[in-house]
């Protein structure tokens, strides 16, 4: 393991039932970075946090973080790592105030400066109870909760779910603002494309259980392209190109992103004939959906009606 | 730790308080329930007042079990559900504390609550119990010795309901079989004889559950990731439920399905002296023949006898079960503490009940319910041990009431009680036998004690006749003391301990019967026979005959035993003798334990075959064969239920199907595949960020 790591796996698998939820999974997280864990529903994500965590037991596979085995984490490997779950779940009959003292009692190097400075950021009062806060108002709780310990890592499982925009923005700011650290990591999953094109140095892919990319951001913007090709008449079809994420096709034209667009690619696809072809812009987030979507060629169904004869 | 419990504790302590109200409202109801009952006790025969709760701290156990066994199982429960939850449950175990001091801040606070909840109305109600005016019973506080194993013992349920709430199991029904191991505790109790033996009980069931319990908290309720005392307390705690399961639904087939019809048969006598053989069915009408497999017939009319006409012909019986054995107190220690008093008898303003403790009976005053004073053969006394003479009321009612009311005993007197003019009268005495024996025949026998007196009532009502009962002799007593006649205890006690006096109809004339007692007919396989002798007052015995038995069947076991016997641990079979007081090796029912090691034997190549698909090391499969053979087909169940169906897939190199857990394939030793590629993957060396 490099010591540079904060998270390591080597073949990180879990089963539920005969059904693989992570496959073979080799990950390794650099310390100091904000890293983004990005996949579909069901890609395995929340599994692995759980699994990093020792909240469940790998089918096979090793794994550390901190340096100390997923199987075994002390408490001490606890102490230093923040976790906030997905669905922002606490005791509904205490008090905010009570939350922070319950969680203070357990961390020896508790900071009363950042909770009620995370919990003045959502405007929550010490007294409101638990079961009386938003959704948006519990994340600021939790997150409030878990960055008071001063955690060296802090995992956050899709933290900005099922939140209004409001609320979504307040957290993303706590997130940039107030958790990133220079010896502090970030590990977290999410759906939000534009979250992790802000705050995040690295990122890693999961597509139905696998690892397909963990590279910094910049390698992934620069790796997934769109090509547009015009034809005179219908676009001949698709096949065998090289890296090709997905095609979509119109009236005369071929638009395909494709990932390590090279040589390779190019002489694929002007073996196609097109009259022109031209690279595209592409935002990150268009990459990400042109990475994490199906693969192959869709149609524009208005398209296919107009070429009826 | 401390904060964790005092979380917990607010967490459940609404629960708790819910639990004390029920409690409470259980045992008040029961305070007035024994009010209601002193002051209606005019309107309740005395055959009923013999089983009435007269002392209502030891007449609640059962409530009180059914409830510390609903409540401990439901606070435990409780207690994982609220953080069933993943991320609660996330919240919760990712602190930094191991998941031992975890599990210690729960069961701390749980088993605080589960003290608070049982102990507060408890204690409230002994409490009221003490106070004098409020319980016309004796009180003592060894009484509440089965009450405290009780409470106790809902710690059980208390750590199964835990269980249930942590585990994770495929079988959904299955997490709830922890509870197996706290109903077999509780079962035992009803056989223990001794107060170690309930509470070693309870403490190797805690020890198992608490265990169980804790591996769980570190595998978060699963089997496969626990520590190794954890996985094995597992297996322990679910094999018990495995084994009520499995025994309830063999039980319920046979009943269903096997059942054969109902049929017993007895000897009876009529009042002429004949014995008849009774077979008594499913239906009204038994089936009467005489010895020699005659039907009896009306003589006048030529038909059959029906049941109704024979009961009328059926003679009345003088009925004694002697005990010699010494003892003050006999029965389980259960039943034992709760009858540590006798109900004697009640009088228009007073109670009496017979008081081991003191060998006296001891009055109560119904309007006062204060003591009132004590009988011993010295007559009546004010304090509870008058001058210190005391009766022998040996605890001769072993399930049944007393077989009598009008009078009492000694070692070697007889005395009638007057309850109502609080005074006794010695009536007999067996060193002044001269009416029917000789002094030399009562000096030969040193060991010569009463071991049963009963009275007998021809009509239902009055006191026509005594029957003594010492080990040499039983006697015929008229109710002023005199010996109508006396005959040889032979065969003896204690072998010999169900006593008859059959009255027929010429008043002189009278039958002996003498049966072996149960357990003597067991170890003879069933072949001592029942002893009938008929003995007329002037000329002695006039013939005796000898009945074969026709219930118990010594060793023979029913096909039903033997079928449920299949369903049951070996183990368990072995440990059948433990529930008599004296256990001993030739107590085991070997057939049955032999019909239960086949079922093992059976479960051991199908558990194989498991264990090969499971792929688990040869130790690991050595261990679990030894595990079937020990506790047959709830063994088996117990292993599929702890154990995770191995998903399984095509090793690519030698495309056998392969269990997943493992890094190689067992069968050729290769890695697994690497996912395939399919061109579209980004990786680049990550270096930490500056």
């Amino acid at each position: 393991m490099n010591e540079q790591s904060v998270i390591c796996t080597r073949g990180l698998t879990r089963y539920f039932g005969n059904k693989p939820a992570v496959y073979d999974l080799n990950l390794e997280v650099p310390r100091g970075c904000v890293f983004g864990f990005v996949g579909r529903n069901g890609s395995g994500k929340t599994t692995t946090i759980r699994m990093l965590l020792g909240l469940l037991q790998p089918t096979r596979g090793t794994g550390s973080v901190l340096g100390y085995d997923i199987r075994d984490l002390p408490p001490e490997a606890r102490a230093r790592i923040g976790y906030l779950t997905e669905e922002h779940l606490l005791y509904g009959w205490m008090s905010v105030g009570e939350c922070g003292e319950f969680q203070s009692r357990f961390y020896p190097r508790w900071n009363e400066k950042i909770f009620r400075g995370v919990i003045g950021h959502f405007n929550l009062k010490p007294a409101a109870r638990v079961k009386d806060l938003s959704r948006g108002e519990r994340a600021g709780l939790c997150l409030g909760l878990t960055l008071a310990p001063e955690p060296e890592l802090l995992v956050l499982d899709d933290p900005a779910l099922g939140l209004d925009p409001v609320a979504h923005r307040s957290l993303i700011e706590s997130m940039i603002y107030l958790t990133r650290r220079s010896d502090r990591t970030i590990f977290f999953s999410s759906h939000q494309l534009a979250d992790v094109e802000r705050v995040a140095d690295y990122i890693a892919i999961l597509d139905r259980s696998v690892l397909r990319a963990c590279c910094s951001l910049e390698t992934f913007r620069n790796s997934v392209q769109q090509v547009r090709l015009r034809f005179p008449g219908a676009p001949p079809p698709v096949s065998n190109i090289p890296g090709l994420l997905q095609a979509f096709r119109a009236k005369g034209e071929l638009r395909l992103t494709c990932v390590h667009y090279g040589a390779a690619t190019e002489q694929a696809l002007r073996a196609l004939s097109p009259a022109q072809m031209e690279m595209v812009p592409i935002s990150l987030e268009d990459a990400f959906i042109s990475y994490l979507g199906e693969r192959g060629e869709k149609s524009f169904i208005l398209s296919e009606t107009e070429a009826q004869p | 730790m401390k904060t964790l419990i005092l979380k917990e504790l607010r967490e459940n302590v609404k629960l708790a308080v819910l639990g004390l109200g029920i409690l409470a409202l259980i045992l008040a109801l029961n305070a007035q329930k024994y009010s209601t009952i002193l002051k209606n006790l005019g309107g309740i025969s005395e055959s009923q007042q013999m089983y009435l709760p007269w002392q209502p701290l030891v007449s609640s156990d059962i409530l009180i079990g059914l409830f510390c066994a609903i409540f401990g199982a439901v606070l435990g429960w409780f207690q994982i559900h609220n953080e069933s939850h993943r991320d609660l449950w996330a919240f919760l175990i990712h602190r930094p504390i191991t998941r031992t001091g975890i599990f210690f801040g729960k069961v701390i606070a749980g088993l605080m609550l589960y003290v608070l909840a049982t102990g507060l109305p408890l204690i409230g109600f002994i409490a009221w119990t003490l106070v004098p005016g409020h319980v016309a019973a004796p009180f003592q506080w060894a009484m509440l010795r089965p009450t405290a194993i009780i409470v106790l013992s809902g710690t059980l349920y208390y750590f199964a309901g835990m269980l249930t709430g942590l585990r994770q199991a495929r079988w959904y029904a299955s997490r709830a079989l922890g509870v197996g191991v706290a109903l077999f505790v509780s079962l035992m109790f009803q056989s223990e004889w001794h107060l170690w033996q309930a509470l070693f009980f309870i403490l190797i069931g805690g020890i198992i559950l608490a265990t169980a319990v804790w591996g769980g908290f570190h595998s978060h309720g699963y089997y496969r990731g626990q520590p190794a005392p954890g996985r094995l307390a597992l297996t322990g705690a679910l094999m018990p439920g495995w084994g009520f399961v499995l025994a309830l639904t063999a039980i319920l087939l046979v009943e269903l399905l096997l059942r054969s019809p109902y049929s017993q048969t007895q000897y009876q006598m009529t009042k002429d002296g004949a014995i008849y053989k009774v077979t008594q069915g499913d239906g009204d009408q038994s089936n009467i023949v005489d010895l020699q497999g005659k039907p009896l017939v009306d003589s006048k009319t030529g038909r059959r006898i029906g049941t109704a006409d024979f009961n009328r012909r059926v003679c009345t019986l003088g009925k004694i079960k002697p005990d010699f054995s010494g003892r003050a107190h006999r029965g389980r220690w259960f039943e034992r503490d709760c009858n540590r008093f006798t109900f004697w008898r009640a009088t228009p303003d007073t109670l009496w009940y017979y008081w081991g403790q003191y060998g006296r009976l001891v009055g109560y005053d119904i309007a006062t319910r204060r003591f009132i004073g004590s009988l011993g053969p010295d007559g009546f006394a004010q304090t509870m041990s008058g001058d210190g003479s005391r009766f022998r009321f040996g605890d001769d009612r072993n399930g049944f009431a007393p077989a009598s009311r009008r009078i009492i005993n000694t070692a070697d007197m007889v005395y009638a009680l007057d309850l109502e003019r609080r005074a006794t009268k010695a009536i007999y005495s067996i060193t002044n036998d001269s009416e029917a024996a000789t002094p030399s025949a009562i000096t030969n026998m040193p060991n010569e004690t009463i071991g049963g007196i009963g009275e007998v009532s021809l009509n239902g009502n009055d006191w026509d006749y005594t029957i003594v009962v010492t080990r040499g002799y039983i006697r015929l007593l008229t109710p002023d003391g005199k010996v109508l006649w006396r005959a040889a205890y032979k065969p003896g006690y204690p072998d010999y301990n169900w006593i008859q006096v059959a009255f027929l109809n010429s008043s002189n004339q009278f039958a002996l019967w003498l049966s072996p007692s149960w357990y003597a007919q067991g170890k003879a396989g069933g072949k001592l026979p029942t002893q009938v002798v008929w003995l007329d007052r002037e000329q002695g015995v006039l013939k005796s005959i000898d009945l074969p038995e026709l219930f118990h069947n010594g060793r023979e076991f029913a096909r039903e035993q033997k079928l449920i016997s299949l369903s049951i641990s070996p183990a368990l079979m072995m440990m059948i003798p433990l529930i008599n007081e004296q256990p001993q090796l030739e107590d085991i029912p070997w057939v049955l334990v032999r019909n239960s090691l086949a079922a093992a034997l059976v479960c051991l190549p199908i558990g194989w075959w498991l264990g090969l698909r499971y792929s688990l090391s040869l130790p690991a499969q050595l261990g679990w064969a030894a595990f079937y053979l020990v506790f047959g087909i709830p063994g088996l169940l117990t292993f599929l239920s702890v154990q995770e169906w191995p998903a399984r897939e095509s090793c690519p190199n030698c495309r056998k199907l392969r269990v997943v857990d493992r890094d190689q394939c067992e069968h050729c030793g290769a890695d697994f595949a690497p996912p395939e590629k399919n061109g579209t993957e980004i990786f680049e060396l990550l270096v930490a960020v500056k």
